[in-house]
């Protein structure tokens, strides 16, 4: 009995020396991504080695992600840096965490991450932020302790805006009108919700009422559900606004297959809504809304590659110039942090999804 | 229940059985030296500083795994721990955020799991026909629920004290704090089961649950004192899993059930009860995440990663069966 | 098994009756609430929201009966899905029976695999299919490529959840069709006979000259080809194709079929209280919007309701059996 417990330590013990022996042999690598860093810090000009950039997106197998990461790595790669694209094994913070943890110890210049969670990547983002590493975020933040700047695919505000004047145009001036969200906890959606329910306050909107906000988790089944369960609630609706991708095409598709006189509006892929855009009644969205991903990922690595150079450290007032994109300017956040928006919600409407459908 | 047909094969063969475990044992030592090897040749950030810095996030499932090896002796199943972690963190958080002393932090993070843990033990144990997995998928939802109701609306926390959390999270060296605390209760885990009466009863109930109880074991004692530990261990790993992340949602410890299932199973210890060594499912919990740290280091298709480690999964378990099959027929037919 | 009863205690003596009246009270409490429920409209698209659920069910029944478990069909069915719809996204296949064939076929040859590694392999039920659950959920990613198949490449595909054949939707109708076969099999053929036999004694079954490894292979291929036909049905029914689609349901399924008094021991259950335990679920996922429970709460609710279902199920078991008990002392 006791050699099992004694194989037990040996067991540990091999682990450790064999680290150490792993750890021995690589000292030479691991000074020299110390000295990488400081490099950085200096941003010596006659440091010829690559830099590393690196993106971590939501999750994986997602075309949403995956056009940002194409767009970030299109950027990288034209500026003669090196990208790594990372996808957490889950949609969530503590996946992102052990991919943050990998990328510290393969000593990146960089990282820029859409956060799945606010809060959750603290630890792990002020880690690599000692390691002298730039960290960023993109699409969708990171608490303002956790990063040094990020890039917003749109004001809080200007996406309210919109989407309110959608709601407002679409059901020509009153009426009733719910909301299908994401789950009741996702922030980028509370935000957007939030900031329309302040919108709706001014008189412009006064004859309309915002009957419920139903929450489809991102689940297709789900979304069904809860659409199904709008309409036989509220016969009068009239208007649907489902600022979430997943739920946008599961609530179009429960429309248009019943023919409901309701409408639909909100942000959502070009690809994934073609076939419910369209101006007449067997459509069961006149226009949304959405950024283009891409750009949200092209801005994101000129970003990063203006935190790695020193021209931005991220506070507010710093501007830098993005390629082809023009010049920005790093902001204040609503969190005390600091941001870089990229512009007003682009609309998709009968007369431009054709073109891009199948850009992203 | 399986436990039905795999009676018969440990009543065979004692000694067969004992040989394959031990050699199983000497295989997972084999193996974690080849990992650390490979690993280390494909990146080279695989250093030790690098390793012991990326470990305490997988560490905390090994708390997990610890009682979930005496829940699968007993030929139970816990799928509520991941909610459990949770909902531990969740109100950990809480109560960090209302300037609680840090010792009152810990204690609620304890506290809370041990609550859960102790949930389900009274569930299983008064009804006893229930089967674990359909009660602990109950409770998963409705701990995890609960996690989702006190965090209300942002669905998140963090925590605006981190002190205390930074200090648990600290390392002696090079070497972090979580490191010693899952030795020690792996150590403590390990002698329970092999070394005390208590230890003997869990084998006993999970090989024959009836014949247990007629020689005199309390079964529903120990399953609910198991099921508490099984509660307290998450409390632990909730309490330690802060510490990597600065707060909570609600998707934290998604999944972690079946991870802390994988490293036993892959450590020679069977669902159906009544088998396995403790130590096997420690050396296995390392050899996963030394693969997990090194395979992440070359920014392999996370998917990828799942892939090899669900193939290594089912390999580990047919393998030895397919080899132990052969003896098995070997040794009947001389018999007869 | 208890065959030659009054009706009248067989309606009292079986769980499928305490279920029904579980169903009953559950409908009426619901239709008390909101009246839209009870209506043929929201019922229709009840069954066919969850008929990918309640389709799984039937095969997750023929596992539990042996006493074992599949966690892998959620990732089956993506799989397949997954498979039917890059299919259709690059033209390569467009008729829409031979895409069901094909997803069919992929989940019949994904069971046979973990059928094989079961029965054959002699690997727990619970460490296979967890197993697979990893690598059917990774080449479903890896197939997608991070590509959905989103509506627009669908095509004629997608409108088969809207057909109608005897003003029946065609995916309530499969489903339907799903069970009458299954209740057929399990209650008059030699097949479900078997099943049965090998769940409730293996030993005993196997001395009887039951091959009781062919049942079982059997029973997991059986599985993998409902998985994999629902695969086809999901991306019909919800017109898109992700690889994480219905990640996690296969607790749903496991939970209805337990709701339905199908013991996860083996031997005991049927597929009359497999199709009542999913309908349990499937209104409590319809209902749960409908009568305002606040969404937060909802999962919550959820959890109890099963929680509280199972409970009950033993506690009548156990009545039930004192019952039985009494009328032998008799």
């Amino acid at each position: 009995m006791k050699k099992k417990v004694l194989s037990v330590l040996l067991c540990v013990a091999m682990v450790g020396t064999l680290a150490v022996g792993c750890g021995s042999k690589d000292e030479g690598s691991d000074s020299k991504a110390d000295a990488k860093t400081e490099d950085t810090q200096k941003d010596d000009a006659g440091d010829s080695g690559k830099k590393t950039y690196a993106i971590v997106t939501k999750a994986a197998g997602n075309p949403y992600n995956e056009k940002e990461a194409e767009g970030f790595q299109e950027v990288i790669e034209a500026e003669g840096g090196e990208c790594i694209v990372k996808h957490p094994e889950a949609a969530t913070a503590d996946a992102q965490v052990s991919v943050i943890q990998s990328l510290i110890s393969q000593g990146v210049d960089s990282i820029a991450i859409a956060a799945n969670d606010e809060n959750a990547l603290q630890a792990a983002l002020e880690e690599a932020m000692d390691a002298g590493i730039k960290v960023s975020c993109l699409d969708s933040k990171a608490n303002a302790d956790s990063r040094q700047t990020f890039v917003n695919q749109a004001g809080v505000t200007e996406i309210g805006q919109a989407l309110m004047d959608a709601v407002l145009d679409i059901t020509g001036g009153e009426g009733q009108w719910a909301i299908l969200s994401a789950t009741s906890q996702a922030a980028n959606q509370n935000a957007w919700i939030d900031s329309m329910k302040e919108i709706m306050k001014d008189d412009k909107y006064s004859k309309l009422e915002l009957v419920e906000v139903a929450y489809g988790d991102d689940e297709p089944q789900k979304s069904t559900d809860q659409t199904q369960a709008l309409l036989s609630k509220y016969p009068d609706l009239k208007v649907i606004c489902a600022p979430t991708t997943v739920g946008i095409n599961a609530a179009a598709k429960v429309l248009q297959d019943e023919k409901s006189s309701v409408k639909l509006t909100g942000l959502g892929l070009p690809s994934e809504m073609a076939e419910y855009i369209g101006d007449d009644d067997a459509h069961s969205c006149p226009y949304m809304y959405l950024w283009n991903p891409i750009d949200v990922g092209r801005l994101g690595a000129y970003t990063s590659i203006a935190l790695v150079d020193g021209t931005i450290t991220g506070a507010a007032g710093d501007q830098f110039t993005a390629g082809d994109m023009g010049d920005y300017e790093v902001v204040e956040a609503d969190d005390g942090g600091t941001e870089v928006i990229l512009g007003a919600p682009f609309k998709f409407d009968p007369d431009n999804i054709g073109e891009w459908k199948d850009v992203y | 229940m399986a436990g039905k047909s795999g009676r018969t094969i440990s009543n065979v063969p004692e000694k067969s059985w004992k040989k394959t475990v031990l050699s199983w044992e000497g295989m997972l030592v084999l193996l974690i030296i080849l990992i650390n090897i490979f690993c280390a040749s494909i990146s080279p950030s695989y250093q030790l500083a690098n390793v012991l810095r990326e470990m305490p996030k997988y560490l905390t499932e090994v708390f997990l795994m610890l009682p979930m090896a005496y829940i699968l002796i007993l030929g139970e199943i816990d799928i509520s721990v991941g909610a459990t972690v949770c909902l531990s963190a969740t109100m950990t958080c809480m109560v960090c955020n209302k300037d609680m002393p840090f010792i009152v932090v810990v204690l609620t993070a304890l506290l809370v799991g041990t609550i859960c843990g102790f949930i389900n033990g009274m569930i299983l144990t008064r009804f006893t026909e229930l089967p674990p997995m359909i009660v602990t998928l109950g409770t998963q939802i409705v701990f995890r629920g609960i996690a989702e109701i006190a965090l209300g609306s942002g669905g998140s926390i963090s925590l605006s004290n981190t002190d205390g959390f930074r200090m648990i999270a600290g390392k002696a060296g090079m070497i972090p704090y979580i490191l010693f605390v899952v030795l020690i209760f792996a150590v403590i885990f390990t002698l329970v089961l092999s070394k005390t009466t208590f230890g003997r009863s869990v084998y006993a109930i999970g090989s024959n649950r009836l014949a247990a109880y007629y020689s005199g074991i309390h079964v529903q004692n120990i399953r609910l004192i198991i099921y508490t530990a099984m509660g307290f261990m998450a409390g632990l790993a909730a309490l330690f899993l802060t510490s990597v992340l600065y707060g909570a949602n609600t998707t934290t410890g998604n999944g972690f059930e079946l991870d802390a299932i994988a490293m036993a199973v892959f450590g020679g210890i069977s669902t159906a009860g009544g088998k396995g060594k403790l130590q096997g499912g420690i050396i296995s919990a390392f050899i996963i995440i030394c693969l997990r740290i090194g395979l992440g280091q070359i920014n392999m298709n996370p998917q990828l990663i799942l892939i090899i480690l669900g193939a290594l999964l089912i390999l580990a378990v047919l393998l030895p069966n397919i080899g132990g099959e052969v003896k098995l027929k070997k040794k009947t037919v001389s018999a007869k | 098994m208890k065959d030659n009863k009054s009706i009248w205690k067989k309606i009292t003596g079986s769980r499928e009756a305490s279920l029904l009246i579980v169903l009953i009270i559950l409908c009426v409490v619901i239709s008390f609430r909101s009246p839209s429920f009870m209506t043929l409209k929201s019922i229709t698209d009840m069954l066919k929201n969850n008929a990918v659920i309640m389709i799984m069910t039937l095969g997750m029944l023929g596992v539990l009966l042996l006493g074992g478990i599949d966690i892998s069909i959620a990732s089956t069915l993506a799989f397949s899905g997954m498979t039917v719809g890059m299919l259709l996204k690059y033209n390569i296949v467009e008729n829409a029976f031979l895409l069901f064939l094909i997803a069919i076929g992929l989940g019949a040859l994904c069971g046979l695999v973990v059928g094989l590694v079961i029965a054959k392999g002699k690997v727990l039920p619970i460490i296979a299919t967890m197993g697979f659950m990893y690598i059917y959920r990774g080449l479903a990613y890896l197939i997608g490529n991070s590509q959905w198949a989103s509506a627009e490449n669908l095509g004629e595909f997608k409108n088969f959840a809207l057909g109608k054949v005897l003003g029946i939707n065609n995916v309530v109708l499969i489903m339907l069709l799903c069970y009458v076969i299954f209740f057929i099999v399990m209650k008059w053929t030699k097949i479900g006979r078997k099943v049965y036999a090998v769940g409730s004694n293996r030993e005993a079954a196997a001395i009887s000259g039951i091959n009781t490894s062919n049942v079982e292979l059997m029973v997991y291929t059986v599985m993998g080809t409902l998985a994999g036909l629902c695969g086809a049905l999901a991306v019909a029914v919800y017109s898109s194709a992700q690889p994480n689609m219905l990640y996690g349901k296969e607790m749903d399924v496991i939970a209805a079929c337990v709701i339905g008094g199908v013991s996860m021991t083996g031997g005991r259950g049927s597929v009359v209280g497999a199709f009542l335990g999913s309908l349990i679920l499937a209104i409590i996922a319809k209902a749960l919007p409908l009568v305002g429970i606040d969404s937060i709460a909802q999962n919550t609710v959820k959890g109890v309701i099963i929680l509280v279902v199972v409970i009950l199920n033993v506690v009548t078991q156990r009545v039930m059996d004192k019952n039985n008990l009494k009328g032998r002392e008799m």
